[in-house]
């Protein structure tokens, strides 16, 4: 193994020397200026002194030689690092909660289907993976999947179709509280929504598998979607204790990639599954997934090559990065959306008797748009995000073409529009104090935003002072995260900020749905029948025009209605180093399929 | 003879300068106090119904730039703190609490005051940005005396908006008046223009330090922001000071099972690494202004504790202090009357210390996202945004870092200084 | 002699017990009784809605609280401490994880201190008021003045950025397990040495000023005065005289700090992206992480506990007199 220093290093070390020798000197004469001249003759007399500090010289430089100097490794050409914020706490895809969890899951374990991102529908592919091929039944009541035979788990045993029915089974099973728990409301179950398996499954062959779905129901096939584990592995696990098993932390998997080694808090590395059959010899070795928790450290490593590739890139620091002509930038577009939301119900009312009635500041939707009117969110998507995000009319993102209604606008910002609007709904200053009023009630309300978020953190400042120009008096609190997602299942709060990750396929249901008993996600509270009757239709066509129209219509009542101001989609923006190449950053994922990348040679 | 700075020298310089540049809005302030006092007299429940905060501070701040100096002067003989020499330490001290007092004098505009953020961000310091001026709406132009008080009260109080006001590149004007942001040219009509002289009416904004990534001007917030700094300084001080001192007292005074208990509380405290409770508390419970300055004050009081607790012990037994109790003292008054006296030196000089890791507190929980957030401007909040614009607006931390700094100085120097001149033992030297 | 060390060890420990008994329920019931509480992690709309409550049932969150106080009381005493919500390991595996690194840590930069800030008070104390000590004085103050954060984010950017010689963050490097003996030790130390005169920077100052400020007090009492009347040499005046006279305060100041770096230096980690302490507990308490919270508390308590301890039996020790006043 060779040793490689810095070139700077050797003439540092001098610099150094020389630097302190001459401290040492200056100070020495400063204390003796007599004496210097007659020291000067008897020059065996510094002698000592020099060679006492000597041992001090040899630390400090012995120092710089462990620092400046490192050992080079021979197999770092095949190799990626991606940084992330933080470490996972287990491999089980059962538990994978967390982003990065699930993405890690993703490279070690494989799912029936593979979904790629078509660009021009914007919508995704379903394409092959532990299954060759598959087929609807004619009235779409059952689904007949024909795997491969050529997987291996990393034990050694071949993957077959025990597998899938295993994972099913305890993917429902509510004493292990998995990721899925209660979402197969299309399969049969009992009353604590755990699969039937006698009634679901039909293993005719180790390699083919047909399931069969709750008559009157409308499957789709995302639902078989997700990562399959083992049988033979956790079988023998008591249901209860699997979250806690060894199994987790040493995993047996089939996926591209298996787990090299896991440095707790500091990395997770990765190597190439030879024996897969997604595996290509020119492809990336080695993944490591290196956790530095810091922003700044993660930027900084990128800029050192120590890591390849980081995402959540703040705009700020693009135009420093885009220096380095080794990084390319590439915003990954339309996943995540910020909204300030307006409680549209009197909540304390609902609260204490269930009543529903229309808030007091926010139950009008001329008022709601007012509001939109007034917040000035061009600014702050060009000052703060840099450009990097677009304005948004309503929930459904850009890169969903085919459902996306090209004719809706976005509500400009117009603060005489905002004026008379809300003149029109009553709201005047009379008394002249800057504030609106209603007959005895001031526009006055709380704005609660999550702590350690600078955009939204920056948008509430804007916001705050946007509002105070046509007499809104906004109060902004901070609270932490957590406690603000409580206080909004709660109802608690007049309005809040926080964003949207939107899933992939479309799914609007469970944002919108007047019911607040079965639908404890309309956070706003957004009361409106005609919407409810599109959703229901949404979820029962399966033709994909008419869904679309479907699409379209609801969101001009959205617009319309303006239930909450929706501000602007956010891009992620991810920096890595040019030698990946073959890499595609799609609204999937950056990390989506980097079975595929292949690194330059350098 | 050496011509020594005594700290009155200092003050009545900085008191010229302030009515030398301000001059305008002094007399603006006058004329709205003058006003506000008519409507006082003559319609007072209208009157209280426009004080607000900012009304307040206005006038008050006004008053007291008359009051203060003749105070000092019919008082010259009593305060000799005045005639003290003039150091580096007491230059900051003087300096925060003149911007706590005379904030609206010393800055003019509104700390959260911003506009057009595409041409004012992020500027360097002393950059000045030419303002271009609209004609306001002027209908209520009445003349009765709310209305004059109104008029009055816009000239003096900054909003935290302008409409009447945008910053530009430059302009040209033919037809109609083009002008210019950041390269991209907008129209608008000459009428909507003020013109002087047939030119339109330009000013110049200069940005002292520079401004912030919202295009705020960092000088005012620094000055108001040494007020909420201070708050905070004071604010939790003072409750370290209330719980030490009544937990020492009693602990000492009663002893037994109290001091017992009392004891193993602030050993507990103390054992526990305060950071986290502070921390804990200001995640559950939000980071308002109350909260940072009650958890702050709250993680200091036990050194206070062992202190007075000490003292109290020890004077416990003699003489004057049983003879003090014979004679009927409360417990309060033993506390004010024969202990204070005692402890005053190293609790105030404990109290100082205090005061300075307080604000280095404040600025680290904001590091950590927990502070007062963006919401006050306060110097710790100021670093904690300045932060991401490390490498393009380095004087978004530099001026409240460099002020943090010299205030924790100037509060430690003053601490030295006050224990060098009242701690007996010392004064042998 | 030995009967009022062990007499003072055992009423040291009984009133040591009682203060982590105090901790672990003062902490119990504040993580409890405040907002958000550990089943925040299953709330998003990918998941189910039931997930978030079917998990506070089996963690037993629904419970009134001093039914859990009770429950949890009873697994203490039998030295369990429950399982990390987050690690799905018991928390006293968790915190070994950690600590060890915290420990080491914590130890190399308190040494590191002790020693540097020793050297500069005895100098500066030799020509009091001099040149070094006056220049001394003043940085020591700016030192301390500064914030952790600010020191260390700036020697990141001079030492690993500008001169690239260290590695801005982490403990170890990729191919760690393919090093020999030596050179992992090397690894650790490239690793460990910014972040090291990151912490002891601020710390020295408040050492020094407080060592040099104690030397300069005992100097001039007058048995020194007296001993230099009678010809003794400077040197030993220093070191066998003064010094022993100084050095309590010290060891009281020392104890306190070493008590709490050991519970977490929190900012450093965090620069750094070390795995110690200090980032375990915040991020436990953010993530409402209830039996790691506590156990990392007990852990910071009770090292604080003993290093005061420690600190406690060498002041007496070295002296007779402070022995009494425990005693008593």
């Amino acid at each position: 193994m060779g040793i490689r220093c810095n070139l700077s290093l050797k003439s540092l070390y001098l610099y150094t020397i020389f630097l302190y020798t001459f401290i040492s000197l200056f100070v020495f004469i400063k204390q003796n200026n007599k004496l210097m001249l007659k020291l000067l003759k008897n020059i065996h007399n510094i002698l000592p002194v020099i060679i006492k500090k000597l041992y001090l010289i040899i630390l400090f430089c012995s120092l710089l030689f462990t620092g400046g100097c490192e050992k080079e490794s021979p197999n770092r050409q095949n190799r990626v690092i991606i940084g992330i914020s933080s470490d996972i706490s287990s491999f089980n895809p059962l538990f994978a909660f967390s982003v990065d969890e699930g993405t890690i899951s993703e490279l070690l374990y494989l799912s029936l289907i593979n979904f790629t991102w078509d660009e021009e529908k914007g919508n995704i592919n379903p394409g092959p993976m532990l299954a060759k091929s598959w087929e609807w039944s004619e009235d779409s009541s059952s689904i007949t999947f024909y795997l491969r035979d050529d997987v291996y788990w990393s034990d050694g045993k071949k993957f077959n179709a025990e597998d899938i029915v295993f994972s099913f089974d305890i993917y429902s099973d509510p004493d292990v509280q998995s990721r899925l728990y209660e979402t197969f409301s299309d399969f049969y179950t009992d009353e604590k929504n755990h699969i039937d398996i006698e009634k679901t499954f039909e293993v005719s062959d180790s390699f083919k598998v047909k399931i069969k779905f709750l008559p009157n129901s409308t499957p789709t096939l995302s639902e078989t979607v997700f990562h399959l584990i083992p049988k033979h592995i956790f079988k023998d696990i008591e249901r209860k204790n699997i979250a806690t098993s060894e199994a987790n932390f040493n995993p047996v998997t089939n996926g591209p990639f298996i787990l090299a080694g896991w440095d707790k808090t500091q990395s997770i590395r990765l190597k190439a599954n030879k024996n897969s059959f997604l595996y290509k010899p020119d492809c990336i070795d080695e993944l490591i997934f290196k956790i530095v928790p810091d922003y700044s450290s993660r930027v900084t490593q990128l800029k050192k090559k120590e890591i390849d590739l980081v995402e959540l890139i703040k705009t700020e620091d693009i135009k420093g990065l885009q220096n380095e002509e080794y990084l390319k930038i590439t915003p990954q577009i339309g996943r995540e959306y910020d909204y300030v939301g307006w409680s549209n119900i009197d909540h304390e009312l609902y609260k204490s008797s269930g009543k529903i009635k229309p808030h007091k500041l926010f139950g009008s939707p001329a008022v709601r748009r007012a509001l939109t009117y007034a917040i000035n969110r061009k600014e702050i998507l060009d000052e703060y995000l840099l450009g990097y995000g677009q304005l948004a009319v309503g929930p459904i993102s850009a890169i969903f073409k085919d459902a996306v209604d090209p004719d809706l606008k976005y509500y400009e910002y117009d603060l005489g529009k905002a004026k008379s609007l809300l003149d029109t709904e009553g709201w005047k200053d009379i008394d002249n104090n800057g504030i609106l009023e209603k007959g005895n009630l001031e526009f006055k309300f709380k704005l609660y935003i999550p702590s350690g978020n600078p955009r939204r953190s920056y948008a509430a400042t804007v916001i705050k002072n946007n509002l105070k120009q046509i007499g809104i008096d906004v109060a902004i609190e901070t609270i932490e995260l957590g406690v603000l997602i409580d206080n909004m299942y709660e109802k608690n709060m007049d309005s809040w900020m926080i964003g949207w990750y939107v899933p992939i396929p479309l799914n609007l249901k469970f944002s919108w749905y007047s019911d607040l008993k079965k639908n404890p996600y309309n956070f706003a509270s957004y009361q409106n029948k005609e919407a409810d009757q599109i959703l229901d239709e949404i979820s029962i066509e399966t033709n994909p025009g008419k869904l679309n129209e479907l699409y379209k219509k609801f969101q001009k009542i959205i617009y319309e209605d303006e239930p909450v101001t929706f501000l602007y989609w956010v891009d992620n923006i991810v920096a890595y180093n040019r030698k990946i190449e073959n890499i595609d950053i799609n609204p999937l994922g950056a990390i989506h399929h980097c079975w595929e990348w292949t690194v330059k040679e350098q | 003879m050496r011509f020594t700075y005594k700290i009155w020298h200092f003050l009545f310089l900085l008191w010229l300068i302030i009515l030398v540049i301000r001059f305008e809005l002094l007399i603006n302030i006058y004329e709205l106090i003058i006003r506000w006092d008519i409507l006082l007299f003559n319609d007072s429940e209208t009157a209280f119904a426009q004080l607000n905060f900012d009304l307040a501070d206005n006038i008050v701040s006004g008053k007291l730039f008359i009051i203060l100096p003749v105070l000092f002067f019919l008082l010259r003989k009593k305060l000799s703190f005045l005639k003290e020499k003039f150091s580096y330490a007491s230059l900051f001290l003087t300096l925060l609490i003149i911007s706590f007092l005379f904030a609206p004098l010393l800055t003019n505009g509104n700390p959260d005051f911003y506009k057009n953020i595409g041409m004012t961000k992020l500027l360097p310091p002393f950059t000045s940005i030419k303002v271009l001026h609209f004609k306001k709406d002027e209908a209520n132009k009445g003349n009765s005396p709310l209305e004059k008080f109104f008029a009055s009260r816009d000239k003096v109080i900054k909003k935290s908006f302008d409409e009447s006001i945008i910053y530009i590149d430059s302009i040209s004007v033919g037809e109609k008046a083009i002008y210019y942001q950041n390269g991209i040219g907008k129209e608008t009509e000459k009428e909507n223009l003020v013109f002087i002289n047939g030119k339109p009416f330009i000013t110049g904004q200069m940005f002292l330090f520079g401004s912030d990534q919202f295009g705020r001007d960092i000088f005012t917030r620094l000055i108001y922001g040494a007020r909420i700094s201070l708050l905070v300084g004071f604010g939790s001080v003072n409750i370290s000071l209330l719980i030490g001192l009544i937990f020492g007292f009693l602990a000492g005074y009663i002893g037994g099972i109290f001091d017992a208990i009392f004891s193993r509380i602030t050993d507990m405290f103390l054992s526990f690494p305060i950071i986290f409770l502070v921390v804990l508390i200001l995640a559950l419970f939000g980071n308002s202004l109350v909260a940072v300055i009650g958890i702050l004050g709250f993680a200091g009081w036990m050194s206070l504790f062992k202190i007075v607790k000490t003292e109290v012990l020890s004077i416990k037994d003699k003489n004057y202090f049983i003879s003090a109790r014979l004679l009927g003292l409360t417990k309060s008054q033993l506390l004010t009357r024969e202990v204070l006296p005692v402890i005053i030196v190293p609790v105030v000089v404990n109290v100082i210390f205090l005061f300075g890791n307080v604000i280095i507190a404040e600025s680290a929980l904001s590091y950590l996202g927990l502070g007062l957030g963006d919401n006050y401007p306060s110097w710790g909040s100021m670093i904690q945004s300045g932060q991401e614009y490390l490498s393009s607006a380095w004087w978004m931390i530099f001026f409240p870092g460099i002020t943090l700094i010299f205030t924790l100085l100037s509060a430690n120097s003053f601490g030295i200084l006050l224990n060098r001149k009242l701690n007996p033992r010392l004064q042998n030297d | 002699m030995k009967n009022r060390t062990a007499k003072l060890l055992v009423k040291r420990i009984i009133s040591s017990i009682i203060i982590l008994f105090l901790i672990i329920t003062f902490i119990f019931f504040l993580v409890r009784l405040s907002p958000g509480d550990p089943s925040q992690k299953f709330i998003s709309p990918s998941l189910s809605p039931n997930l978030a409550e079917k998990v506070r049932e089996s963690l037993n969150l629904n419970e009134p609280v001093h039914m859990q106080y009770i429950g949890f009381l009873t697994s203490v005493i039998q030295g369990d401490l429950g399982v990390s919500y987050n690690f799905r390991r018991d928390v006293i595996s968790v915190i070994m994880d950690y600590l060890p690194f915290t420990l080491l840590f914590t130890t190399m930069s308190f040494i590191l201190q002790m020693i540097i800030s020793f050297v500069l008070a005895v100098k500066s104390v030799k020509k009091i008021n001099g040149f070094f000590d006056r220049t001394l004085s003043k940085l020591t103050l700016f030192l301390y003045a500064a914030p952790v954060f600010v020191t260390g984010v700036f020697i990141v950017f001079i030492f690993s950025e500008l001169l690239n010689l260290f590695p801005s963050s982490g403990l170890k490097s990729y191919d760690f397990q393919d090093y020999n003996f030596l050179d992992k030790i090397l690894d650790y130390l490239k690793h460990l040495i910014l972040p090291i005169i990151t912490l002891s920077l601020a710390e020295i100052a408040i050492f020094y000023r407080y060592l040099r400020d104690n030397l300069e007090d005992v100097f001039n009492k007058l048995f020194v005065l007296n001993l230099r009347a009678n010809g003794v040499f400077e040197r030993d005046i220093l070191f066998k005289h003064v010094i022993p006279n100084a050095i309590n305060p010290l060891i009281t100041i020392a104890g306190i700090e070493l008590g709490i770096m050991l519970g977490g230096t929190l900012i450093v980690e965090v620069v750094f992206g070390l795995p110690g302490m200090g980032r375990l507990t915040i991020d436990s308490i953010l993530t409402r992480d209830y039996p790691l919270v506590i156990g990392c508390s007990l852990a910071a308590g009770t090292l604080i506990i003993l290093a005061n301890l420690i600190a406690d039996i060498l002041k007496a020790s070295l002296d007779r007199r402070i022995l009494e006043g425990i005693l008593r």
